[in-house]
């Protein structure tokens, strides 16, 4: 069990440097299917995970590569640091089939938003590269 | 300026809805921040993702995570034993997307995101 949890948060930080992304978005599914973990209980780990700055590796090689809005960065963090305490707020009450429910939709959403994303950049390539020099 | 204030405020706006769904589902909000700075500020997709890195680096869902401990959701050891496998994977993953054109991989993480939700969903209410 504990190798599959040491194997589990290695591929998951795959896709945090691959994606730009925190990874709870499949750290919480995993732990639900693979762990056998009631929802809240998987969505409180998660987050407990992303406490420490994990992305932290991932994001020096984004920096030296010039790909980084600090500025953005940090407005995102602030936003985000008062969001998610409201956002606890709302679903600590919820039934876990609820809420498990509602993180299924809302990852039918993301999914759709970042296709979305990729068809935007297939048609604009070369427009792609100057965004992000700019 | 005016300009650079007006994009802040709306960047600003956008972190808190990512927030709430932080909080709500307990992921990083990462997933939501990508796609939305690049669809809504134009923002390039690996300067989109170095963007959301930093915005991961602060404990921003630490007002979260004291709401759900008070609850008793966190398991603490499992949360331990995967934290040093993601961190070292992000290193991999982030020297990996330098060298690849990830476009095609991203597609293809949508649709397991895409069928994920949709079992979740069906698992939750439907069965």
């Amino acid at each position: 069990m504990t190798l599959i949890i040491l194997l589990l948060g290695l591929g998951v930080g795959v896709l945090v440097g691959l994606l730009g992304i925190g990874g709870g978005v499949v750290l919480v599914p995993a732990m639900v299917y693979l762990l056998g973990m009631d929802q809240h209980l998987a969505q409180g780990t998660s987050l407990f995970i992303l406490l420490p700055p994990i992305g932290l590796g991932a994001l020096r090689e984004y920096w030296k590569q010039g790909q980084v809005d600090l500025r953005a960065g940090v407005l995102c963090a602030l936003g985000m640091l008062l969001g998610a305490y409201g956002g606890s707020l709302v679903a600590l009450p919820l039934a876990s089939r609820h809420l498990k429910g509602m993180f299924g939709c809302f990852l039918v959403l993301s999914a759709i938003l970042l296709w979305r994303k990729t068809q935007l950049e297939g048609k604009s390539f070369s427009a792609k590269g100057e965004s992000a020099r700019g | 300026m005016g300009k650079g204030v007006g994009q802040g405020a709306g960047i600003f706006a956008l972190a808190l809805i990512c927030g709430i769904a932080s909080g709500m589902f307990g992921i990083g909000g990462g997933v939501l921040l990508v796609p939305l700075l690049g669809l809504l500020f134009g923002f390039g997709q690996h300067r989109a993702q170095g963007t959301s890195l930093v915005a991961l680096i602060p404990p921003t869902g630490v007002l979260a995570l004291m709401a759900y401990a008070r609850e008793g959701f966190v398991s603490w050891k499992t949360g331990l034993l995967l934290i040093p496998g993601v961190f070292l994977g992000g290193v991999v993953g982030g020297k990996l997307a330098e060298k690849l054109q990830p476009q095609k991989m991203r597609q293809v993480f949508a649709g397991i995101l895409f069928a994920l939700g949709a079992w979740q969903a069906f698992s939750a209410w439907w069965r």
